[in-house]
């Protein structure tokens, strides 16, 4: 394990305040926190964030990024987070695709999408779950077919977040089938689709809460040209789960609920009494502490080290807490959900209640997790 | 801030020292005598036990953070000694005093004490080790404000007692006792001397759970059933990996509480966000390590118990969570909702 203590620099600090400066005169005063990654689709707020150059923060500079070490990163995303920012139109291309292009994208593709994704102007899905391809990732059964220049790909992609708004999507499809690759990781690859392609189909699945920010999306033949293939053709297993492993224990896994604890302690806070002072420092102590995990898995990073199992420990510790804050305000407010109530933490509360089940699910569930930290701790038995 | 290689070469040399002389024969004993010479004798002979005591004040120097560090070691061997007491607790009190730092084990104890004409009178509850140290630094009320008293247990009225792991927790009668020496301290001497008391307890809480991490992973899959060992079931692998996440909770809450404290004293919201932490992790802890160890694990023979003992003790010793929880919760509240993220995110400071 590399949990070791660490401090942000004076750099490191000077940028954070840089930061909350800017959200500070940016975000209306009664402005709503959207919960986390879960916040909303600002391609206005995007650009703005984009010019200050936070957006691609680790994207080299010559691709238009910053050049930024995985904790400066940290340190901008942790604040966008905490105030429950707009993020959601540049959070997946930033967080998840151009590290995916750095590490097995072309030139030519570096060249075209990094800038893009620096300056907020391009945005990503993610094209990995099927109706049968779960947690069992290795299962999709979308299809790509090589034809002249490229590929076809055929089938059915769901939980596809903002799919509606977004540019493209890395879609994991197999390029060989199974029966002539053998091993059930191998034959599958990585293609960059125009979700604009009238070959691809769009529609919304609604959630327990009302809303339609996720998608079904029906590849029906869409041509994909070879120079989008992601990395190389049947590496795609290996590259997926590298970027699962090395973007899952960062802010977005325990900041879901910050919006939340804040309109708490403005409600209930003025001289609460014991059950609510003891809600209130058990959910600061257990943040102060995970946020110095995960702080400490992005230095390690940036150390050259590649700590994925302790990624998973903290993702799992992140939001498991961030379920049991949802319950353990709502026990300490007392009371029923109103979702239209008249405070913020009312509003927050229901809203957080609906959507609190899908945080141990997005990104790898708690069930494989906890089976990926439990081989690794019991390697050799 | 300290360089956390030093920190990790201080646990490691104590562990060392600890190997093989922490047995069950020794733990047994200690329970049955109260006392663990050949325990103490070589940490106290390699300068461990008055780490984190300033060399100006005849201790071995060093920051709460390499203090905290013996500690976690000494966790993890279960160590039956007054390690926390005679350097962290005891002898930062009697440096804070500009008192001589006596040879051995040292305690010391909370209690409403009064000081009047030269005479204390009042009683201290559950103190470590009071009829094993050589002196019991109490802290008391004088007619001019806060002062620290050096006691020397003989003098005093010792009633035995202890927690759960079968180590001294005694009621110490002051009333008549008339100190070796007396010296005042600031107001601030009690509070600071609490904190220190619950960030030593979480320091030794985070060294106790990482070892019953290593008892039960190992115990799991050597034990055998249908055909294979139990922790290839998810089921059991689940309390291995919560095991795991509450372990690296209260070694990185007691870890930054200590290490901001640099070569300082520990900060008040620090070590009550560490302490909430730590003591609710060793519940869960040891929780888990007993499902998962099954009926072996509830034997007196077996490893686990003189681990999760101390666990279900330590975590209430200088308060438990909830009053830590409560305490934090009133600081933070009082803060207001727009200081409540930038006060959590402070992090590590480098010194006060």
């Amino acid at each position: 394990m590399i949990f070791e203590p660490t401090a942000l620099s004076a750099d490191e600090e000077k940028l954070r305040d840089e930061v909350r400066g800017f959200l500070a005169e940016t975000l209306p005063p009664d402005f709503r926190p959207g919960l986390g990654l879960g916040g909303r689709h600002d391609p206005e707020f995007t650009r703005t964030l984009a010019q200050r150059g936070w957006v691609g923060m680790s994207i080299p500079t010559r691709y238009g990024g910053a050049g930024a070490s995985t904790v400066r990163r940290f340190v901008v995303i942790e604040e966008l987070l905490a105030a429950g920012a707009p993020i959601a139109a540049h959070w997946i291309a930033e967080r998840q695709s151009a590290p995916a292009f750095l590490r097995f994208g072309t030139e030519e593709q570096r060249e075209w999408f990094l800038p893009r994704i620096a300056a907020g102007e391009c945005w990503f899905s993610l094209g990995m779950s099927e109706p049968d391809a779960g947690s069992d990732l290795a299962s999709v059964r979308t299809t790509a077919t090589p034809v002249e220049g490229g590929w076809r790909a055929s089938g059915t992609k769901v939980w596809t977040t903002n799919a509606h708004l977004n540019h493209f999507a890395a879609m994991l499809c197999r390029t060989t089938p199974q029966a002539e690759a053998g091993d059930r990781h191998a034959g599958l690859s990585q293609l960059i689709v125009d979700l604009a392609d009238e070959d691809v189909h769009v529609s919304p699945i609604p959630l327990i809460d009302g809303e339609e920010h996720v998608n079904e999306v029906v590849l029906d033949g869409v041509f994909v040209p070879d120079e989008r293939v992601l990395g190389e053709v049947g590496q795609g297993w290996a590259q997926v789960t590298a970027e699962l492993a090395h973007e899952r224990s960062g802010p977005d896994r325990y900041l879901s609920i910050l919006g939340l604890y804040r309109a708490f302690v403005d409600v209930y806070g003025r001289d609460p009494d014991d059950a609510r002072a003891a809600a209130i420092g058990r959910i600061g102590a257990q943040l102060w502490t995970i946020r110095q995990l995960s702080l400490a898995v992005a230095r390690s990073l940036d150390q050259g080290e590649a700590p994925a199992v302790e990624a998973s420990l903290v993702k799992d510790i992140g939001t498991t807490f961030e379920q049991q804050v949802v319950e353990a305000l709502r026990d300490a407010a007392g009371g029923e959900i109103d979702p239209d109530g008249p405070t913020m933490f009312d509003r927050l509360l229901a809203e957080c209640v609906l959507n609190a089940p899908t945080w141990t699910l997005r990104g790898g569930t708690t069930e494989v997790l906890r089976g990926i930290a439990a081989k690794a701790l019991t390697k050799g038995s | 801030m300290t360089a956390t290689n030093d920190l990790a070469e201080v646990r490691d040399a104590v562990a060392d020292l600890l190997t093989d002389r922490v047995t069950p024969e020794i733990l047994e004993a200690a329970e049955r005598d109260g006392w663990a010479a050949t325990v103490w004798e070589p940490l106290h002979a390699g300068g461990f036990t008055t780490v984190g005591v300033p060399e100006a004040a005849g201790g071995a120097g060093g920051s709460v953070a390499e203090a905290c560090s013996v500690l976690e070691a000494a966790g993890a061997a279960a160590a039956p000694v007054p390690l926390a007491e005679t350097g962290l607790l005891a002898g930062r009190l009697l440096a804070a005093a500009g008192l001589p730092l006596p040879d051995g084990p040292l305690t010391t104890g909370t209690g409403a004490v009064t000081l009047t004409g030269g005479a204390l009178s009042g009683q201290l509850a559950r103190v470590a080790w009071a009829s094993a140290a050589t002196r019991i630094a109490v802290l008391a009320d004088g007619p001019d404000g806060a002062v620290v008293a050096l006691v020397d247990p003989t003098t005093t009225r010792i009633a035995p007692g202890h927690n759960l792991a079968g180590e001294p927790r005694e009621s110490v009668d002051l009333d008549g006792v008339v100190p070796e020496a007396i010296a005042s301290v600031p107001p601030d001497t009690r509070e600071l001397l609490a904190r220190r008391g619950a960030l030593a307890r979480a320091a030794l809480i985070a060294g106790a759970a990482r070892r019953v991490l290593e008892v039960t992973v190992t115990y799991t899959g050597e034990r055998v059933q249908f055909g294979r060992p139990v922790s290839r079931f998810p089921a059991v692998a689940d309390h291995l990996v919560r095991i795991a996440e509450q372990t690296e909770m209260a070694a990185m809450a007691a870890r930054s509480a200590a290490v901001g404290a640099g070569e300082g004293e520990p900060d008040a919201l620090d070590v009550a966000a560490a302490a909430a932490v730590a003591s609710e992790a060793a519940g869960l802890v040891a929780a888990a390590a007993h499902q998962a160890t099954g009926a072996m694990g509830v034997t007196r023979e077996f490893a686990l118990g003189v681990l999760t003992r101390r666990l279900w003790s330590w975590r209430d010793e200088w308060g438990g969570e909830r009053a830590w929880a409560t305490d934090l919760g009133r600081t933070l509240a009082a803060g207001g909702p727009d200081a409540l993220w930038p006060t959590l995110s402070r992090g590590v400071r480098t010194g006060t």
